[in-house]
């Protein structure tokens, strides 16, 4: 006996995304998860063009995540160029990493991962009796957009971040406001823990490891070294640990470390890091039903909201010590080089890597995305944890493999087709 | 009579359309309740594909599997909408037609029929488009008065005056005085010149106006200094394909210019 399951389209989940499940004799045949999104070659199309040209358009990449793409990007250009930023506009790019980061999180929790666990359609549905935790999540959610109009004028794809500094600096009173508008946040934040710690999490762990952005004396966002434990590297070593691999039933690609595959997300910082989480977010860490280290994946859903807590407090350090001065943008040497940028992103660490020449053209560009490093842990998860449940209904067997994926906070727009292919 | 049927669709793209769309973060909970919202893949789980009265979709179509939901999508609603400039005009993706094979050839590969690649192409160069919602990312309150028209019987006309005139009530100062390369006098605005306001020249995510006067936009680049593959890059990189006349315009062969921005299909059938 025999049994297929294909979900053609795996829904709320930003970008497409396919999963197909054999199963003969009690065993698992296949199980093959594929992004089915079209395929966009961002790596191809920055070829050819200007150094400063390369932020604003690898944006596009992802709309959740575009204040990511523009400072990864930045910041790989600046390496090439051996410019180090200001410590004001390095603050200003944190703030807006972290501005993401709530956006992102509430997003995800509320209106992509929460209806599974309550039973519903979409958080839309909720509406009528959960009326006021989505309040909360749209709080968040308008917090974290607030925060970016602020800093870089649009709330998607943002402007004002560039290459040697800020277009145009938001004044000192518009610092203000937003440490208004994050210390009313906060609150919705905690709540939104104690939410999430309320949900049954089904037990599982993975096998694989969790690696992140890690630094001493503070929860990593732009700096640190990536891996975990001791076991790290400096990102302009990544060639050699990382690589990429394709299949053909997907568009995009499955990256490994070490020939290991691998998590990267909140959980995965907040294992490596949740020593320097602030004060709140420890309390927090208190009240969590599971203790850190933690390597079930699911449990990914509340490290994110534990990480809401925390970066709305980072947030509101920054916007009280940070006093804005008037600097200009700096104008850049040009010289032939190679740079990366690799910060931590909603859904965990993005790769940007450019190679200029000495006019400042793109040569040449690699993008490895946080679901790209995520994609062959989920896969091979759904491999594991469905034995487990073979005796299930198929709805149910569907539920849960759906729950797994969501946990990830995959995003398969990003995933498709921008990763070098290497065969292995 | 009962609600509208409504449908929130994304096809190849970044999602964020369909974010703009939630990110009215106020409204939301309330828009929703004047129709009825039966698909929306991003948030909903179940999605019933039957009969709709709209649907707004977000993306391009890049692989085979695009052309199929977007071909089925036609077919079963009175109304689409394009939704954002991947569906409005192409976007950074479709920019791909105009660079160089060799650019992207290593990252192509083997792969299923089902995902194989097509031309990336704006939605009208498939299927008849009822209206636009322009912009990369599209104005959220924009999209409110989109549905709140639907409903009310008097869809809203799309803004056809260029970036400038925004981004003059503003009191900006003027970006190419400044040498810098904007392309707001010809790119149609509505977006409150929001990237002028935030220090960015404008890189014509809205698409061209109607009335644009290329000719004379690309006279300016090249009097900043600007050399003809860098204006052709600019150019092309979010409305190539919605400008045909360019190559024509840019060795002086054609002087005026017409577009085949919203519902006007020339070159494609």
């Amino acid at each position: 006996m025999s049994k297929t399951i294909t979900l053609n389209h795996i829904t709320k989940i930003e970008g497409h995304a396919k999963l197909r499940i054999v199963v003969r004799k009690g065993k698992v045949a296949r199980c093959e998860l594929s992004s089915v999104e079209g395929s966009r070659y961002f790596e191809g199309i920055v070829k050819g063009r200007k150094f400063y040209e390369a932020h604003e358009m690898t944006s596009r990449i992802c709309g959740i995540c575009s204040c990511a793409h523009v400072i990864a990007a930045i910041s790989a250009i600046e390496d090439a160029l051996g410019y180090k930023a200001s410590m004001q506009t390095k603050e200003l790019r944190i703030l807006m990493t972290l501005a993401e980061r709530i956006r992102s999180h509430a997003t995800h929790l509320y209106f992509l991962a929460l209806p599974d666990y309550l039973g519903y359609d979409s958080a839309l549905a909720m509406a009528p009796k959960y009326r006021n935790e989505l309040k909360q999540a749209l709080n968040l959610m308008k917090t974290g957009n607030g925060i970016i109009k602020i800093l870089a004028a649009r709330d998607l794809h943002p402007v004002s971040a560039t290459i040697g500094g800020w277009l145009k600096l938001p004044e000192q009173e518009k610092m203000a406001e937003i440490g208004v508008l994050l210390e009313k946040a906060l609150p919705d934040a905690i709540s939104t823990c104690r939410l999430f710690f309320s949900l049954k999490y089904p037990d599982f762990s993975t096998k694989g490891d969790f690696f992140s952005l890690m630094q001493k004396g503070e929860y990593a966002v732009l700096d640190g070294k990536f891996g975990a434990g001791k076991s790290n590297f400096d990102k302009s070593e990544y060639r050699k640990f990382i690589s990429e691999y394709h299949e053909p039933y997907t568009s995009a690609n499955f990256v490994v470390r070490n020939k290991k595959r691998y998590f990267v997300g909140a959980l995965a910082r907040l294992n490596n890091n949740f020593g320097f989480l602030r004060e709140n977010a420890k309390k927090m860490l208190k009240e969590c039903p599971f203790t850190l280290p933690s390597t079930n994946p699911y449990h990914n859903n509340a490290a994110q909201a534990i990480e809401l807590v925390h970066c709305i407090e980072h947030a509101i350090d920054i916007c009280r010590n940070l006093h804005i001065k008037k600097e200009k943008v700096v104008k850049m040497k040009l010289r032939s080089g190679k740079g990366i940028g690799c910060i931590e992103v909603p859904r965990g660490t993005l790769w940007h890597e450019y190679t200029l020449d000495s006019k400042g053209v793109i040569t040449n560009a690699n993008i490895i995305t946080p679901t790209a490093q995520n994609l062959l842990n989920m896969q091979e998860d759904i491999r594991e944890i469905l034995p487990s449940m073979l005796n299930r209904k198929k709805e149910d067997i569907i539920l849960e493999v759906e729950k797994l994926i969501r946990s990830y906070d995959p995003c398969f727009s990003c995933s498709a087709h921008f990763l070098e292919v290497e065969w292995l | 009579m009962g609600k509208l049927k409504v449908g929130v669709y994304g096809i190849t793209g970044c999602a964020g359309c369909q974010l703009s769309v939630i990110f009215n973060e106020d409204e939301i909970l309330d828009i929703v309740e004047l129709v009825d919202l039966r698909a929306f893949p991003f948030i909903k789980e179940v999605n019933p594909e039957e009969e709709f009265d709209c649907v707004i979709v977000e993306g391009l179509v890049a692989d085979r599997g695009d052309l199929k939901t977007l071909k089925m999508l036609r077919r079963n609603s009175k109304m689409l909408v394009s939704l954002g400039a991947c569906a409005c005009t192409g976007c950074v993706p479709a920019y791909r037609s105009f660079t160089l094979k060799e650019n992207y050839e290593h990252l192509l590969y083997r792969k299923m029929e089902e995902i194989k690649d097509v031309e990336p192409t704006p939605l009208d160069a498939h299927i008849l488009v009822d209206h636009y919602i322009p912009g990369c990312p599209p104005e959220k309150k924009e999209i409110l008065s989109f549905i709140k028209g639907l409903v009310r019987g008097s869809i809203p006309r799309p803004y056809q005056s260029p970036v400038c005139v925004e981004c003059r009530q503003n009191g900006n100062t003027c970006l190419l005085d400044q040498g810098k390369p904007c392309l707001g006098p010809i790119t149609a605005g509505g977006c409150h010149a929001v990237c002028i306001n935030g220090g960015f020249e404008c890189w014509g995510c809205r698409g061209p106006t109607e009335d644009m006067n290329l000719d004379l936009m690309v006279r300016m680049l090249r009097d900043r200094g600007f050399d003809d593959k860098f204006i052709n890059d600019r150019l092309r990189t979010f409305a190539g394909l919605k400008l045909p006349m360019l190559e024509k315009v840019m060795s002086g062969k054609a002087h005026k210019t017409e577009t085949t921005f919203r519902g006007v299909r020339v070159f494609y059938e």
